[in-house]
């Protein structure tokens, strides 16, 4: 009976701790997301609903060019680093021997490098010994960096259950590596690509910290929305933090569903024991 | 047959090659170059090439830049720590209750995670502003504003541990996710009890997980530059911020290069102090890969 009581508390102490960290994780998003919204910006309890701000926001032109700067940093800087982090994994699965382990370090130290030193660290080398001035490119490069170990790791976790007997198969029967490479591995791990570009994309779209020190006068959303965050926080400001959001809900929504109803599974992937 | 040798032989050196230089070139040489900048000076917005420890000296007599190291020292500590009591339970939950639906709360702690610290911060100032949601409600009720989450280093650490107690979730998540639950089972057949199963068992399998989860939430903490700024007051200057400063407003990019090279031993010191205490093979590290 005792045993029971005590399951049973433990069971809503842990629920009622996951409803709370969602509600303060969520709840100034949904503040702002309103606040967006709405002509009583600063205390919109009721709402008096507006679109207003958004125009606002989608009229300005230096928003607009803006976002095409963050859009071509995404870009670059998620398909550079998935490349380079779908390289890398496969090759550290099959290929790296006794070497795993010292590359494996190597891959994953940016995560333990803070982002403003990697930042502060290429502006350093790029403005003192290059001496070249700041622009898109170094910023894509120095992302890259930081969203390679991210890249990797995401890709890691889904292909270290991949089976490489397929590939093997496929060799014996006279495939080459590279068709092998593209007719059995990449149909299989493409959703690990996938997500991993979504996941770098959205990191590098919305980076500060980094693409701050390198991008020279090249404005992007988050650089424009630290200079107008310095004169205090606007209604334009929620309607920009909404409309990321709303994008990055969706573009992870997209991945959920992708994954949820089976489209991008892996193959021959043995059922694994339950966790817990 | 001579051409195909050549390229499964040289598929490895390439797959590992092409990334290795990518990080030398574009992560470990300007590492490099900061830490040789720091041994530098600044003059009059000029960089002066004559080797000294002058920065060094500066920052370890002057005043405000020890204070600004210890505080954030304890800033990161206390918010890495309030992290991961909170990641553990939550953590916890969606593994024995998510049921299929557990990628779906993993991803919904994902999505603050990836909205960029700018727009984060502008969300923060929405909940803890003079102007914010808190406050609002306090004042709609009649009540007086609360002053201790306005432009305090308790505001400061509110938004560090919003920023990152995404990422402390995820990892220990995923640490519970491969960790084999029929050992708790055992545990208990064996006649422990839940919490000693928890204490002996689960806690220490889980601990490698659990000291990553610290060090991805300590190290950005410590180099925090956006959240003081805009959430911490006055007394709020943390080093990562201090050093942002070096490199905008007052121009001493050298003194910057020092604090920076500061800051990476002190991660690393912190990294290496943790993993020491660790021994991975309790932990149930199971090397990368096949697990």
């Amino acid at each position: 009976m005792r045993g029971r009581l005590a399951k049973a508390a433990t069971r809503y102490a842990l629920l009622a701790t996951l409803a709370l960290s969602y509600l303060f994780l969520y709840l100034p998003i949904l503040h702002i997301g309103l606040a967006a919204f709405a002509k009583n910006a600063n205390f919109p309890y009721p709402p008096r609903w507006t679109l207003d701000t958004f125009g606002r926001l989608f009229g300005n032109s230096l928003y607009q060019g803006a976002f095409l700067n963050s859009l071509m940093l995404g870009i670059g800087a998620g398909a550079l680093s998935t490349l380079l982090a779908a390289a890398a994994t496969l090759g550290l699965i099959r290929h790296a021997g006794r070497r795993t382990g010292l590359l494996l370090t190597l891959f994953v130290a940016p995560l333990f490098v803070a982002e403003v030193l990697v930042g502060i660290a290429s502006l350093i080398f790029n403005g003192l010994f290059l001496e070249l001035q700041g622009n898109l490119v170094s910023a894509i490069l120095a992302n890259a960096v930081h969203c390679f170990s991210y890249a990797l790791l995401i890709m890691a976790t889904q292909l270290y259950r991949y089976d490489w007997r397929l590939d093997d198969a496929a060799m014996v029967f006279g495939a080459s590596p590279l068709r092998t490479f593209f007719e059995v591995t990449l149909p299989l791990i493409w959703p690990g690509l996938l997500g991993a570009f979504i996941v770098t994309f959205i990191m590098a779209f919305n980076n500060l910290e980094i693409s701050f020190y390198l991008l020279g006068a090249t404005p992007t959303l988050p650089s424009v929305a630290w200079g107008a965050l310095r004169y205090g926080v606007k209604p334009e400001l929620y309607a920009l933090a909404t409309a990321v959001n709303l994008v990055v809900v969706l573009g992870l929504g997209i991945m959920f569903v992708l994954m949820f109803t089976g489209k991008a599974t892996f193959g021959h992937r043995p059922e694994r024991e339950r966790a817990v | 047959m001579t051409r195909r040798n050549f390229a499964s032989r040289a598929a490895g050196p390439l797959l590992l090659g092409v990334p290795t230089l990518f990080l030398l070139a574009l992560f470990v040489v300007p590492l490099a170059s900061m830490v040789v900048l720091s041994f530098w000076r600044t003059e009059n917005y000029h960089i002066v090439q004559d080797w000294n420890l002058g920065n060094y000296i500066t920052l370890a007599t002057g005043g405000p830049y020890v204070t600004f190291l210890i505080r954030s020292l304890v800033m990161a500590t206390v918010v890495s720590v309030i992290s991961i009591v909170i990641a553990w339970p939550v953590s916890y939950a969606i593994i024995l209750y998510g049921g299929r639906y557990r990628l779906l709360f993993t991803l919904a702690f994902a999505v603050p995670f990836l909205t960029g610290e700018v727009l984060r911060v502008i969300a923060l100032q929405g909940l803890l502003g003079p102007l914010g949601l808190i406050n609002g409600v306090l004042m709609a009720l009649g009540a007086a504003p609360l002053r201790f989450i306005m432009y305090t280093n308790i505001a400061s650490a509110i938004g560090l541990v919003y920023l990152y107690l995404p990422i402390v979730v995820t990892v220990i998540y995923l640490s519970l996710l491969n960790f084999d639950a029929r050992l708790i089972d055992a545990a208990k057949i064996f006649g422990a009890s839940p919490l000693r199963a928890f204490f002996e068992v689960t806690w220490p399998l889980n601990l490698f997980g659990t000291l990553i989860g610290f060090a991805l939430c300590f190290i950005p903490c410590l180099s925090a530059t956006l959240a003081p700024r805009f959430l911490g007051g006055p007394n709020g200057t943390l080093y990562g911020m201090a050093m942002a400063q070096q490199f905008g407003e007052s121009g001493t990019w050298a003194l910057g290069a020092a604090m920076g090279v500061v800051l990476f031993l002190t991660s690393i010191l912190a990294v290496l102090a943790i993993g020491m205490r660790v021994n991975l093979r309790r932990t149930g590290f199971t090397g990368f890969g096949r697990g």
